[in-house]
Parts: structure tokens; sequence; C-alpha cells
């Protein structure tokens, strides 16, 4: 039946001429050729196709067929024979129709697609989709354009393998249908390579603007959001071979150079409306941040980079990246932006930065940034490289950018466990210039007193929380306990016996009032929870605590006890300490005075 | 033998001579840079510091190894000159280049990328061997630096200053300077000032500007365009006419940098915001908005992500921030930049939603930039928080006369296109074919290409 019904229209057409084709035809050919597809006779129908005498009809009339035809591809299994067929009228389609509306209809179906279906879908029609813009006479480039940023923007939402097993299994088909898009944008790219080749004056940029950007939005999605580190048992990584591809596309169009280093020079196309502005910025913010680590850490396409910049100048120009990733919070952007700042880093001697370079404002905002992630981000490895690389950077600097460095963090961390372990580094510079004939007028003398101002003082006097700021305070003693041992009264290296009572004044004296106040606050629980034990055992709690949706059991009074004793032996630690300085105080002055007399 | 031989050991044979005959050219004279001439420049000039040099150059490791080359990439190698850009080789080994020479370099690590060395090119302590060409021949003339990339101040460097340390806004600086208009001298002299209250001392912006980008030590020439000379007020003070473009000969002797925003306490912001904000009005009644508009920034850069505050300073903060926004959305107001005006404008109402100010300096901005629907309601919310205001209520007439006009103005426009869209749909009625339905879908491409193409 369906295919009579195709026979008959067949026959209407083909004694009409071209012009003079009528709107019922295209619809009846449509439904006719929708019915055969559906009722399985898609052999006949390729073969009406393929006859030469239907050469006009099928150039006019066969883009109706597509909708349905990818359809009936999605229907059938991956070996049945008709789906083969299908496959043949699609491919015979391609060289048979108008490109015009054939390209438009393949786009229409990409742009229809959704969901799991996406990837299949594009990597049927690529093929197809080529075919039809090599043949493509008017707006070229202005239609190969609107098909790869078609074909980006429904991958996009497609959330991007990210383990070993899920890049292994490619359940969407990403990966594959990643790779086969740059297959499909190649013949463009040779097609500007071959006429810059021909012409050094070559100015049709139109082509090469659309596959720029195409490779920025590769860079922000998925090259991005994916994992880039090379995976053991994983010869061909689907992403890197993605990125190596999308880095030739660039060097092959050159503008791979001018986009690593010359970006700041405010290129790109000038926007009126300031909002479209801000969005192209900052979607080539994360794009060039993206760029910059496949380079520097990845190594790709840097046999084209320049290797004459100076490393303090290329974290400079990398610093801005590195800011853009850190601010994220996806473990696949922050861990990129801490292997690019580390990369940075190592190409650097230590001390060999200048203090001059905390002049801009990202290498101040940067090491704050690296405080968050070490105080605030859940994942662990990246906590533990945070404060890996936040060394890292301190040991670049020469000793007063190491000075402005550690004010700076000292004043914005708001974290005393970050505070102690800065202190602790002041330490180690000061052992360093108390030894060594090196550069020594920031960790002695007045600028250290200055210093010193910021780290031997509890930050709310005797009321300090003692037990959260425990890391803090064991750090300073210990900075006051080596001052004292090693710098002797009469020396003053350091200038600590100078602002010794300020000290006392800021530091000692309150600690010891917090301390007694907080034990005896303690042991006054301590007591009263034993005391609550015997009474009742029945818990009646006072609130619930929940984690990320858990709600976490409420504590025993066991569990209790336990945290109120292990909070009374930081006191008695404390204590210990100060007493030590207390004592070597003490001993060093007396000791001072026994020699004068 | 092989090419890949014969360039080696064309390499060592050079890397020998070098090493043999080179001239020292550190300043430290420890053989750290070698260089022979292999031809001499075609001019007698060398660049200045912070002159854009192009350079064509290859570079190979002691082994032979070429590393990298400027020629792979169809390019000339573009730097700015005595900045650290460069290994330090490079910027010692280009200043002392003429136009169009070509020379050979030796340069030990020190110079180089040291024991860190370069992954993954270069190893660590490694000796780099460069032939380097000055290829200023493809140019006219090493370019001067243009500061802010509009081509508003260009300067040349006469004597590099010390470190990379530049005064800040609100730094106090000592220069002398010495200022020209079409050849004649106007001003010369020595003088301290905080930087961004030039104007107090005759002195334009383009000069405070120019100085955050200066070291200490540093001795420079700068051309000032009008918009960062003394603008079309000119200055009769000097003779200098309206829009004049003027020369400054400075010498940066010292300075000392004010506070960055993390070393002051809330406090200090304060006490500072109260000064500058004094300072700012007074620029303001003297018609000096550009100054006016960095002091009010300042507030701004203090206090706008300032957390943690009391309740009393945090109410004192507001009533800063509130006033500065208004007044820097005055000042733009004046400046003409109407967008960064109704930015500020935003800013202010998200303190205090009906401030009077702030919605009528908006409708001001939003008229100038033509969005009149948008003018109209803020001139109306004015009159809901206060109904005497007479000026919003003129502003509201202004606001619907010229939304007619700029109707009128549309349907003259739309009327012609209007015939002309009638006139083609009727020949197209005329020879409508099948092929309709694609060209309605051609016509629908417009509508594909918006979500992903820009």
């Amino acid at each position: 039946m369906a295919v009579d019904e195709l026979q008959a229209i067949i026959q209407r057409c083909q004694i009409l001429e071209e012009a003079d084709f009528k709107g019922e035809d295209f619809n009846l050919f449509q439904v006719a050729g929708q019915k055969c597809l559906e009722a399985g006779y898609a052999p006949q129908l390729l073969e009406v196709i393929q006859n030469e005498k239907n050469k006009v009809i099928v150039k006019n009339m066969g883009w109706n067929l597509i909708s349905p035809l990818v359809r009936c591809i999605f229907m059938y299994q991956h070996e049945d024979d008709k789906r083969e067929h299908c496959l043949k009228i699609l491919d015979q389609l391609a060289q048979l129709c108008n490109p015009k509306e054939l390209f438009l209809s393949l786009l229409e179906q990409i742009e229809q697609t959704s969901g799991e279906q996406v990837c299949q879908t594009v990597m049927l029609l690529l093929q197809p989709l080529q075919t039809v813009l090599l043949k493509l006479q008017n707006k070229k480039a202005y239609s190969v354009g609107l098909s790869l940023a078609m074909i980006m923007n429904q991958l996009t939402p497609l959330p991007v393998p990210y383990t070993k097993q899920q890049i292994q299994e490619d359940k969407l088909g990403l990966c594959q249908c990643c790779n086969a898009v740059v297959d499909f944008a190649k013949p463009f790219v040779n097609e500007i390579v071959k006429n810059m080749e021909e012409s050094s004056e070559y100015n049709d940029t139109e082509l090469k603007e659309e596959l720029l950007k195409f490779c920025m939005k590769s860079l922000k999605y998925p090259l991005l959001t994916a994992q880039l580190e090379q995976i053991e048992g994983i010869e061909e990584h689907p992403f890197r071979c993605f990125a190596t591809e999308i880095i030739d596309i660039l060097w092959d169009i050159r503008e791979l150079i001018p986009l690593v280093f010359l970006h700041r020079k405010g290129k790109g196309p000038q926007w009126e409306n300031q909002e479209f502005a801000d969005i192209e910025r900052k979607n080539s913010a994360d794009s060039l941040a993206c760029l910059s680590y496949l380079m520097f850490v990845q190594h790709f396409g840097i046999d084209c980079f320049p290797v004459v910049f100076s490393p303090s100048y290329l974290l400079q120009c990398n610093m801005t990246h590195i800011e853009v990733l850190l601010k994220r919070t996806e473990e696949s952007m922050l861990s990129k932006g801490l292997d690019l700042f580390e990369s940075c880093l190592l190409r650097m001697e230590d001390n060999g930065l200048l203090h001059q370079y905390l002049e801009f404002k990202d290498f101040i905002n940067v090491p704050q940034d690296l405080v968050k992630i070490m105080t605030l981000c859940p994942i662990e490895h990246l906590r533990k490289k945070s404060l890996n690389v936040l060394q890292l950077f301190i040991d670049k600097f020469d000793t007063e950018g190491k000075y402005t460095l550690f004010r700076c963090l000292l004043k914005t961390s708001n974290h005393a466990g970050v505070e102690g372990y800065i202190i602790k580094n002041i330490k180690d510079q000061i052992h360093l210039s108390l030894t060594k004939a090196c550069d020594n007028t920031w960790f002695t003398g007045h600028h250290l007193i200055s210093l010193l101002d910021l780290v031997l003082l509890l930050p709310e006097g005797a009321e300090t929380d003692l037990l959260q700021n425990s890391d803090r305070i064991m750090a300073s003693l210990n900075l006051l306990r080596y001052l004292v041992i090693k710098d002797c009264e009469s020396d003053n290296h350091t200038g600590v016996w100078t602002t010794l009572a300020k000290i006392e004044q800021n530091f000692l004296k309150p600690l010891h009032v917090g301390l007694n106040m907080s034990k005896a606050h303690y042991e006054a629980e301590i007591k009263n929870k034993k005391e609550n034990r015997r009474e009742a055992h029945s818990s009646n709690t006072v609130c619930s605590v929940t984690v990320s949706g858990e709600k976490v059991p409420a504590m025993t009074t066991e569990m209790q006890l336990q945290v109120l004793h292990s909070a009374l032996f930081t006191f008695d630690l404390i204590e210990s300490v100060l007493a030590r300085v207390e004592e070597l105080i003490e001993l060093k002055i007396k000791g001072e005075m026994d020699d004068n007399s | 033998m092989t090419t890949d031989e014969a360039t080696k050991s064309e390499g060592e044979v050079q890397a020998v001579a070098l090493a043999e005959r080179g001239e020292d050219i550190t300043p430290a004279q420890d053989r750290g840079v070698l260089k022979i001439i292999k031809r001499p420049g075609s001019e007698d000039e060398s660049p200045m510091i912070g002159d854009k040099v192009y350079v064509h150059y290859k570079g190979k490791l002691a082994n032979g190894k070429k590393f990298d080359s400027s020629r792979d990439r169809n390019e000339p190698f573009v730097f700015s000159l005595g900045k650290g850009q460069v290994i330090k080789a490079w910027d010692i080994g280009v200043a002392t280049m003429k136009k169009g020479e070509i020379c050979y370099l030796l340069c030990k690590p020190e110079y180089a990328y040291g024991s860190a060395g370069s992954a993954p090119k270069i190893p660590s302590n490694a000796t780099l061997f460069f032939e380097a060409s000055n290829a200023s021949e493809l140019l006219l003339d090493f370019k001067g630096e243009d500061l802010f990339e509009d081509g508003g101040i260009i300067r040349r460097i006469k004597r590099k200053g010390e470190g990379y340390s530049n005064p800040n806004e609100g730094a106090t600086v000592e220069i002398h300077l010495e200022g020209f208009c079409g050849g004649t001298r106007f001003d010369c002299k020595d003088v301290k000032f905080v930087v961004g209250e030039g104007e107090d001392h005759d002195i334009p912006i383009g000069i405070d500007k120019a100085l955050e980008k200066m070291q200490r030590g540093e001795h420079c020439i700068l051309y000032l365009g009008p918009r960062y000379g003394f603008g079309e007020a000119g200055k009769p003070k000097y003779g200098i006419q309206a829009n004049a473009e003027l020369v400054y000969e400075v010498t940066l002797k010292s300075f000392e940098k004010a506070k960055e925003s993390w070393e002051m306490d809330t406090k200090e912001k304060l006490e500072q915001a109260a000064i500058v904000k004094e300072k700012g009005t007074m620029y303001f009644k003297e018609g000096k908005y550009l100054q006016a508009v960095i002091q009010y920034g300042k507030i701004v850069s203090w206090l706008e992500m300032e957390y943690g505050l009391s309740e009393k300073e945090s109410k004192a903060s507001d009533s800063f921030l509130l006033a500065a926004f208004l007044n820097l959305a005055m000042c733009y107001l004046k400046l003409r930049e109407y967008a960064k005006a109704v930015e500020c404008c935003d800013k202010a109402l998200g303190l205090d939603q009906d401030n009077e100010k702030g919605l009528y300096r908006r409708g001001e901005a939003r008229l100038l930039m033509n969005e009149f629907e948008l003018a109209k309601c803020d001139f109306q919310k004015v009159l809901e928080v206060n109904p005497q205001n007479k000026a919003a209520k003129s502003q509201i007439s202004v606001c619907q006369k010229k939304t007619k006009e700029h109707n009128e103005r549309d349907r003259r426009i739309y009327a012609n296109m209007f015939t002309k869209f009638a006139e083609r749909d009727a020949k197209e009625a005329a020879s409508k074919t099948g092929v309709e339905k694609a060209a309605e879908k051609a016509a629908c491409e417009k509508s594909l290409k918006t979500p992903g193409a820009k």
C-alpha cells in the first residue's frame, strides 16, 4: 500500500518541471515516504531514490524524509538489515538533495534531540552534515559555525565522564562523539590552512572565527571539566586526544600563540552591549585558563611556544588563569588550578621571585584563595595540595616578599591552623636570618618586631577561645621559646628583648588568665556531666546535628566526657610550654644580670 | 654526515667561538652572557627600555639540539624590553642590539633558566645558545609603550627605575617634571604630592596615571593626549588651549606607598573614608571630575567588601558607601559615562532602595542613554518618595516628549519598510510554489542561530 502511494506521487511528479512542484506534492511525498519507512519498505524507498529518473524529485523533496528516517534508524537494532538500508538512504540523500534545505533539515534534527540520544544523533548526522556543508556555495562559514555551535550546545548539558571507569564505559557516548566532531571540523580547518598558504594576505577570516569559537567552546566544555591526566590502562585517553586535536586546530589556524600571550590586548569582537562583553570575557576566561593548563601542565602544543620568557613573567601571565580556576568549587577545576600554579612555581628558583610582584592584585588574592581551599574544601587531596602549593609559593619569594605575604596571610586567613602554619614559617625564616649570612633585614630588628606584634598576642585577649586557637597559640609559644633560647638579651638581634614587656602584656598575661578560666570552666563541666550521668540516663537531646542530610547520632555522655578531657589536655599542654617559656625568660634575664654584676 | 650532524657541529663551532672570542656584555662582567656580532645593524639606534622589540631567533642547547625558533612560527617574537618578561640574557643582549643587527649569544644558566630549567625543553643548569636578528627592519621604528592601550599616554623610558614597585593611588611621590606644549616649556618644578591629587599642583591626570606605572628613579618622556592632559578646559595659567597635546619629562625621585586595603583595619578605613570624601567633594565642586572619581573610588575599594563589622561600624560604612556611589554617579554623569553612572546608582539603590538622589540620577543617566521608559519609571519613583520634587516632574514630561519624538521617527522608518514588504509579498504570492516551506525554514535560520552561535 505505502509503496503504491509513493509510486503514484512519484509518477505524477516525474512529468513536472522543477518549478511546477506544488506544496501538496511535498506533503504527499513526505507522507508516502514516511509510511514506506514505517511499514519496513526501506529497500523499495532506496530504489526509488536511486532511480535516475527521480533525480529532480529527490533533489527538491528528499530533505522531507530526514526526520522520519532518523526516527526509524533509532528503532532498529544495530545489526538489522533494515537499519543498513536506512543508513544507505541517508547517505544517498546527502549526495542528492539540495544542500540548503537538507542542511536546515539535518540541523533541525540535531536541535530537536535531547538527553541520552544526543550523542547518537550527532554521530549519525555528522557525516551527511559534512557532505552537505562542503557542497554549500553561499554562507558556508556561517553554516559551519552554526552547525558547530548547535552541536556543542546540545552536548554541553551532558555530564562529562571523570573516573577511569566512566571514561571506559562512556555511557552516553560523549567521548566518542567529541572526537567525531573534530573529524567533522577537519576539512574546514584544512581549507583555511590551504588558503593561508596560498596567500599571506588571506583575509577571509569568517571561517577562521567560527572555528576559533568552536575551539574556545570545547576548551570550556568538555575539557575544563574533564580529567586530563594520563590514566593507567587507557592508552588512548579520549579527552587527551580531543585536547590535542583542539590545540592542533588552533595552531593550524595560527591562533594558538596570540591566544596564549596576547589575550591581554583587548582583542576580539567589540560588543556594544556591556552585558555581552562581560559574558564573552567570562567565557573566554574559562577557556583560556584551560588552554594554559593544557600547555603548561600537560605540555600540549608547548613545542610551538617561545622558550625565552622568564619564569616570573610566565607566572605573572598565568596568575589570572590560576585565580579563575581557584575561585571555583568543582574538583576538576580546582585541581587544574593547583596543578597550573605548581607547574609555574616549579620553573622558578627558590627566593627568586621579587617582592614587587605582590603589587599585582592576583599575587595577593591567589594565596588567599589557597587558604580558602585548604580550610573549606571538602576534598582532602586538594586541601593537602593547596597547602603544599602555598609553601612552594612562599619559598619562591625573596625575604621581603615572604615578609609581606606572611603579614597578609596573618591578617586575612581567619583560621587558627593556617595562622599556626604561617607562624612556623616565620620561625624558620628567623632561623635562616640568624644562622646564615643572607639578607636578614626583614626577619630581625624592627621589621621583625612589627611582625611579632601580629603574632604574639591573643586575638580577643583573655576571652579568646583557647581551644579553637590552640594551633596558633602553640606555634606562637614555640616561636617565642625559640627566640628566647637563640637570641641573648645582650645581642638582641631579633629585638625580642626590647619588646618583652609588650609581649607579656598582650600575650603571656592574658594567656594565663584565659587558661585559668578555661580550665575552671571545663572542670566544672566535667563534674556536672558526671553528676548528671548518675542522676538520669534518659538522654533527651537538646538539638540534633545533620551533616549533608544525614543525622549525626547524638553524643553519648561518655563521648562528651572524652571531648572535655581532651580539651583539658590541650590546656595542660599550652600551660606547660608557657611555663617553660617564662622560666627561660627569667633564667636569661637573671643570667645576664649575673654576668653584669 | 647527515644534516642533523652538520647543524650540530656548526652549533658547536659557534658556541666554541663565542666562548673564546665573545664579548662579555653583563653589567657584572661575570661572562654570563657572551656576544658576537654576525652582521652589524643598519642604523645606530638601540631600543629603549619599555620599547616593543621584534626579534627573530633560533635557540639551541649545548648539545646542538634546537629547542625553539621564531621562524617555525612564521612571525618575529615580540616583547617589551627590560621588563623582566624574558630571560635575563635577553633583556641584556637585545638592549645592545641595533636595528637590523644579527648576533650570537651564549647564555649561562644563571642568565637563563637556572637550576629549575623549563619543562619540558630546557634541562636543569643548561647553557643556551641563540642566534638573534633584530627584526625591527620589518618596521619603521621601535614602538614607545602605550600605557593604557588607548594611545592616550605613550611612554619612552630614558633611564630605568629600580625594581618593579610602583606608586599606587594615594602614594606620596617626589618628582621632577618639565612640561612642554608645542615645543615651548610651560612648567618646570620639583614637587611632592599624593598620586591622584596632582591637580592641586596644576599637574594633569595623565601624570598621576603614568606614575602608577613608574619605578623609583625612573626618568621618562610622556606623550599625553588631551583626555589625559588638561582636556577641554585647557590651562589658562600656562596659556594652554583646549584639547592640547602635552609632552612631559618626568623623574620619579622617590615615593612612599599608600597602605593596601588589606593592611588597614576597619577603624582606619572609616577614618580615611571621611577624609577622602571631603577631598572628593572639593574636586567635584571645582569641576575636576576625574580626580573626584579617584577619591570616591577609594571609599568603595576599602569598604565595599569589608565584612565582620559591628553594628555601629556597619552603619557608618553603609552611609559612606551610599554617599560614594551617589557622588560617583554624579561624576560619571558629568563625564558622560552614563552606563557607569547607572551602575553606581544601582549600587546606591542596593543600599537604600528609595534613595531620592539615586533614583533621580539613574533617571537622568537613562534619559541620556535614550532609555526613555526606564528613565520615566525612575522619575516616577522619585515622586513616590517625594511628591514635592519639581525637577522630577518636569523630567517626566521630557521623557514623554522624547518617547513621542522617537516613536514618530520609528513610524516613519517602518512605514517605508512596510510598504516594501507589502509589495514583495504580493510578488511572492503570485509565484507561490511548493518550495515555500523550505523558504520559511530558511527564514527560521536566524532563530536557530541564536542558541549557541554567539
